[in-house]
């Protein structure tokens, strides 16, 4: 059974690591240390991610750091696919992206293949 | 009071930021352009976790590590995203625990200069607040916790 510990959503650069393995401790949140707005690594809360994750019935533990880091490769890949949608509305010369434009780009692009199919 | 995948979003507002910061201003995104993408970056979660999974159970690891996901962002073909993870992964390192200390030892640091600099004080923290991650690898030497 996967322990899920969840920490302040918010707060992801305070989660501590695991000291010494990789299953999932007990967060110490240190007091807020003053970080200025963009000096925050990953905006996507992490404990959303984890719950994600473990939507996965094969998944029993998961790492805080593998967490952190789909959490942040989930952020470049929204970034890849905006920027990658937008070519699409530039070239119907709009300046609003519509659902077309996504639907464009993952036909078009390899890397997003797996989403064929997966959108409402 | 199973959650099934497709009912775990990722926060709105936070989605909506990384598409607008990603995007030249002037440039709208329509609800469901927005609600779309949303929807793929859960997605994707979900077949990243997976595609990790492989890999930690290939290696009979019950506990899905850094490794794995980067093992997964290059099956996945998304090769491009390994050099920004693992230069985040190394900041996010080092940011957790003792940022305070050595912000707190900055201070008194400044504390000691003389009553003339004040003026200029504020605007040198600043800078220190991103000199700190460098301050500190020697700190945490001893505290460096990999797999």
């Amino acid at each position: 059974m996967a322990a899920v510990v969840e920490s302040d959503p918010d707060r992801c650069g305070s989660e501590e690591e695991g000291r010494g393995n990789d299953t999932e401790e007990e967060n110490i949140q240190p007091p807020g240390p003053i970080v200025a707005p963009q000096n925050r690594l990953v905006k996507l809360p992490l404990s959303r991610i984890k719950a994600l994750m473990k939507a996965d019935p094969d998944v029993s533990l998961a790492s805080q750091e593998s967490v952190f880091i789909i959490a942040k490769a989930t952020e470049l890949f929204v970034e890849m696919i905006a920027k990658d949608a937008l070519v699409y509305a530039q070239q119907g010369k709009r300046k609003t992206l519509q659902r077309k434009d996504l639907d464009n780009a993952i036909e078009a692009i390899d890397e997003f293949a797996f989403l064929e199919g997966t959108l409402d | 009071m199973a959650e099934r995948p497709e009912d775990l979003n990722l926060p709105n507002a936070v989605i909506t930021r990384i598409i607008k910061e990603a995007l030249p201003d002037g440039v709208n995104v329509s609800k469901e352009a927005r609600r779309a993408i949303s929807q793929a970056a859960s997605v994707f979660v979900l077949y990243a976790t997976s595609c990790a999974n492989n890999f930690a159970m290939k290696a009979k690891r019950k506990t899905l590590n850094a490794g794995d996901v980067m093992a997964a962002m290059e099956e996945m073909e998304f090769e491009r995203f390994l050099q920004p993870l693992r230069e985040a992964l190394e900041a996010h390192k080092k940011g957790l625990k003792g940022k305070k200390e050595a912000s707190e030892q900055k201070r008194k640091d400044k504390e000691k200069k003389t009553d003339t600099e004040e003026h200029d004080k504020s605007r040198e923290e600043e800078d220190d607040e991103e000199h700190m991650d460098e301050e500190q690898e020697a700190e945490n030497e001893a505290e460096e916790v990999e797999n």
